[in-house]
């Protein structure tokens, strides 16, 4: 296990985006996800995952559905809709803009200043 | 935004299944890490242990999911909502009181708003009545900013001529009693006369027949009449063939043309409408006519006023009005409702006024309350309570607070209109049903929850100001008193300036009243019976016929067992009287061709002056002597002595009151109180008035005179009001059968009625200022009660240190006089602006009146040391040794 990263501010959503985009998950299968594409890197706060997933469930961006679990129990699984696509998009071209900002000024030389 | 929405609306009607749905995803999370855990080798009960810490707290989870569609503002309004009521119920005698006052001061608003809302705020009960108008003239200027409906034939033929943009008619705005005959029977019904098309411009279409045509409404055009549903159904028994059937009215032959819809609500008492047939001449050379338009489609009010007001520039020239008058379209509403918009708004302001005092009480309970509450609050704001929430929890108090004290107050409203309507006067033509509907229980609500928001806002603010630690530290042990007084006493001077100034309101209109209630009447009004009868009627158009009715009749009236006079006149004292323009002929002052005096005319006939006891003060009244062909005579007032002819010797000199005639003053008789319909305005006064014998009247005088007025007969009799009644009807059917009384009243009735309006607001100002007292009272009860319980262990110390107890009541009771003087102070101030909105209804009295005032405001200091040294005498119960123990 490498070392773990606190989840910037705003990011989580992003993330659960980019984890149902790939197909349907549960809550904690969200969570299992990120942990799992990040190589353990992100560790996300439990008791937040769920108030983000309603919060997006909410603005429209994830739908939810009851079904069945692999173990046949029933869980609710969410998915990426039309909207939550495009925001998701939008996100992660935000994010790269973001990245190469900070990456320009962490690179930048003193006598570049 | 729709699915936020549906998602939001899906939780809030779904909370338990919502709450439900959460648990169980999060119980299944925790179950799957769990299982998890267990497969990386851990204990089960491990396992599950760990898998709950690292979740975190499920309640709070489930709230922050809540809280992320939207339920946080609900949630917490419910919550805020149980607390509040869980609080009140914890405290009843705060909210006992808070309750009751509310409901006095919202149930006496609920009230007025009901006769306010129908007088001033409904709209008409017409289609499309934004688009109704008044033509008026407005008057701008000195003083007076005021509109008249009345107007001139020829401003109506104007109007009707060259302004395009509107359906325009003319109407009388009064209606007048008339002889109407059907079916066998004469009864005296009330008849407005409105012109071709009126009801098509109210928007109103016949139930059955029509309207009158512009051929009917022209002088010799044909005799027709529309009859309201009500006289149809009771005469007529809603007979649908009725179109074309003749009836008798004013003694001619009509035709029935139309019938109006039952829920046709005219703006007169009015049984059935005839042609007003406008003219330049006769009526409608004076400004006896009202015109009503409606706005053509695609017309704006823009439009139409731009094109009235060019209409009206020359003519309001030509009738010599100021240049700064101009003719203007208002609302109809507002056209019909001019005169009683004064008097209505300060009655609301007054009422208002009491709730603002009610409210201001009610802060003040709150300020003390919240004082008491010191340590619940710095408790939660301890335990991590937001400021904001501490007031929006103290604001459901309040808002709960002004619900229940709305509530009640409805209930106490609804008693208040069945009141109002008993007392309002008659005068107030109030047409519009005044009653409690949804209009005034929606602003009822609305009141409520403004007033819980106003009397709950400054003391939630203030209460939430704390410094936690003090607070809780303190923990009531402070000596002398705790928190800062003084919000509370600046609350309580501004309630009691805020009662002087009704206080002063209330003394002055009742004083007005006080002052017209005692004017001398100039005659006594005891044991005399009057009743009008309508000579509007064809059969009595020359000075022949009506005089040989008043002989005949007034002969038998005379034979009546106990009766000792008996007589006719055009009209009483107390009523208003046709006025005239006049000439003086001779005497040191002389009218040229080019001046004219006004003044009331009356016609008599002899033994009016004895039936009244009105007295001769010289020369001679009048006898049967003076007869249509004797010399025209006259008896005058001593006003118009005074006013007219000051230093001459009046009897010999000559009148000229239109026609050529010259009209000897032959005597000189008392003044007697008349509502006046020119001068100063005010509603009683003695004015100048010319009596003229009624034989000396001639046919065509009287059928104008007639169209406004009717002529009463009077009788004073020693007999009982039945007996005198019954003979008076007797006497008229055997004279003329055809002919109605209008019924019967007794002089005193009438002179009661002529106050109606004063009556009604000096009753309704005075009830209210004397409810603004009581809670000024009260206001400093409590204030000074709280200030006792607080300064309990300072007062124990200082008694125990040797203070007598009145010093310790001085010093606890002061404050309260000392504020009731502030109060006192600004309140005259104030009072003496708002004195100034009054002084167009206030007579015999300056709206600056000194003793007003300074009663007023002794009163009100009087009142404020009651109420300051009754609860500082809890100070004599005080044992000072047991209240230093009780820390």
């Amino acid at each position: 296990m490498g070392k773990q990263v606190d989840i910037l501010q705003g990011t989580l959503d992003m993330l659960i985006l980019k984890a149902v985009s790939l197909g349907p998950l549960h809550g904690y299968g969200i969570l299992l996800r990120i942990q799992q594409v990040s190589k353990d890197a992100l560790q996300i706060p439990q008791g937040s995952l769920y108030p983000a997933l309603y919060r997006l469930e909410h603005r429209g961006w994830i739908a939810a559905e009851w079904g069945e679990s692999e173990n046949k129990r029933k869980a609710k699984y969410y998915r990426l809709t039309g909207a939550g696509r495009k925001q998701l998009k939008s996100e992660r071209q935000e994010w790269k803009r973001l990245a190469v900002a900070i990456g320009d000024v962490l690179a930048a030389e003193p006598e570049e200043v | 935004m729709l699915a936020q929405v549906k998602s939001w609306w899906w939780a809030l009607t779904g909370q338990s299944r919502l709450s439900g749905e959460m648990a169980s995803e999060m119980d299944s999370h925790m179950e799957r890490y769990a299982a998890d855990l267990m497969a990386r080798g851990i204990e089960p009960g491990d396992a599950r242990r760990r898998a709950r810490i690292e979740f975190g707290s499920t309640a709070a989870a489930a709230e922050e999911c809540r809280e992320a569609v939207g339920l946080r503002w609900p949630n917490e309004f419910a919550r805020d909502l149980r607390y509040a009521t869980r609080v009140l119920r914890k405290s009843p005698t705060f909210t006992a009181a808070a309750v009751a006052t509310l409901a006095l001061c919202i149930g006496a608003n609920t009230a007025i708003f009901s006769v306010v809302d129908a007088v001033l705020l409904r709209p008409l009960p017409y289609p499309d009545p934004e688009r109704l108008f008044s033509v008026a003239r407005h008057f701008q200027g000195k003083g007076s900013d005021g509109y008249q409906m009345n107007l001139w034939g020829s401003a109506w033929e104007a109007v009707r001529d060259n302004a395009g943009y509107v359906d325009a008619a003319v109407f009388s705005d009064g209606s007048m009693g008339v002889n109407f005959g059907a079916a066998g029977g004469v009864e005296y019904v009330k008849q407005q006369r409105v012109s071709a098309g009126f009801f098509r411009v109210l928007g109103i279409a016949p139930l059955i027949g029509r309207e009158f045509s512009a051929d009917e409404d022209r002088n010799g055009g044909p005799a027709v009449t529309v009859l309201s549903y009500a006289l149809w159904k009771r005469v007529f028994r809603a007979d649908p063939s009725i179109v074309g059937q003749a009836v008798t009215l004013r003694g001619e032959p009509h035709t029935i043309v139309g019938v109006l819809p039952a829920q046709f609500q005219s703006i007169v008492p009015a049984d059935l409408w005839s042609p007003l047939r406008p003219s330049r001449s006769g009526e409608g050379g004076g400004s006896n006519y009202a015109v009503v338009v409606r706005l053509r489609s695609g017309a704006t009010w823009a439009q139409a006023n731009g094109q009235i007001e060019a209409v009206g520039a020359p003519l309001l020239h030509q009738y010599g009005q100021d240049p700064s008058t101009r003719l203007q379209l208002i609302s109809f509403q507002r056209g019909l409702t001019e005169y009683l918009r004064q008097p209505m708004l300060i009655l609301w302001a007054a009422v208002g006024l009491v709730l603002l005092i009610g409210c201001v009480n009610i802060a003040g309970l709150l300020l003390a309350r919240a004082a008491r509450r010191t340590r619940e609050m710095a408790t939660r704001l301890a335990l991590g309570s937001g400021r904001a929430a501490l007031i929006r929890q103290m604001l459901a108090e309040s808002v709960l607070l002004g619900l229940c004290g709305g509530a009640a107050g409805a209930a106490l409203g609804w008693l208040g209109v069945k009141a109002l309507k008993a007392l309002m006067p008659r005068s107030f033509n109030v047409w519009q049903a005044v009653e409690l509907d949804w209009r005034v229980l929606a602003a009822t609500a609305c009141l409520s929850i403004a007033a819980g928001i106003l009397f709950g806002l400054y003391p939630a603010l203030a209460a939430s100001r704390l410094e936690i630690r003090a607070a809780l530290g303190e923990a009531g042990r402070a000596v002398a008193g705790g928190r800062n007084p003084w919000p509370r006493r600046l609350l309580v001077a501004g309630e009691v300036a805020l009662g002087v100034v009704l206080l002063v309101a209330a003394g002055l209109l009742i004083r007005t009243f006080a002052h017209l209630e005692g004017l001398n009447p100039g005659f006594d009004s005891h044991n005399v019976i009057t009743a009008e009868i309508s000579l509007q009627d064809a059969r009595y158009a020359t000075g022949q016929s009506v005089n040989r009715l008043f002989e005949h009749s007034l002969a038998r009236m005379r034979e009546l067992p106990g009766v000792d006079s008996a007589a006719v006149a055009l009209s009483l004292p107390y009523e208003r009287a046709l006025n005239t323009e006049f000439q003086r002929l001779d005497g040191r002052h002389v009218d040229t061709a080019s001046e004219s005096q006004i003044t009331n005319l009356f016609y008599i006939t002899p033994e009016y002056f004895r039936v009244l006891r009105i007295p001769l003060l010289r020369g001679r009244v009048f006898s049967a002597a003076d007869s249509a062909t004797a010399a025209p005579a006259a008896v005058v007032s001593e006003a118009f002595v005074k006013m007219y002819m000051p230093d001459a010797d009046v009897l010999g000199r000559h009148l000229d009151l239109g026609g050529d005639e010259r009209r000897e003053i032959v005597g000189v008789v008392g003044d007697v109180q008349q509502k006046s319909g020119w001068g100063d305005g005010s509603p009683l006064s003695a004015m100048p008035d010319v009596y003229i014998p009624a034989a000396q009247t001639d046919g065509k005088s009287l059928q104008m005179v007639h169209t406004w007025f009717s002529p009463s007969w009077i009788v004073r009799s020693s007999g009982t009001a039945e007996g005198v009644i019954a003979g008076m009807q007797r006497a008229l059917e055997s004279v003329d059968p055809q002919l109605p009384f209008s019924g019967f009243h007794s002089m005193e009735d009438v002179r009661y009625r002529s106050l109606a309006q004063e009556r009604f607001q000096a009753v309704l100002i005075g009830a209210l200022a004397g409810l603004a007292l009581l809670l000024a009272a009260v206001g400093i009860y409590g204030l000074i009660a709280n200030s006792v319980a607080e300064r309990t262990r300072e007062l124990g110390i200082r008694l125990a240190l040797g203070a007598t107890v009145p010093q310790a009541m001085r010093s606890v009771a002061l404050p309260g006089v000392a504020l009731a003087l502030v109060g006192v102070a600004a309140g005259s101030v104030l009072a003496g602006f708002a004195s100034q909105l009054l002084r167009h209804l206030v007579w015999g009295v300056q709206p600056g009146d000194p003793l007003t005032f300074v009663a007023v405001g002794i009163g009100l200091l009087g009142v404020a040391a009651a109420a300051s040294f009754l609860p500082a005498l809890r100070v004599t119960r005080l044992n000072p040794a047991e209240t230093l123990r009780q820390e």
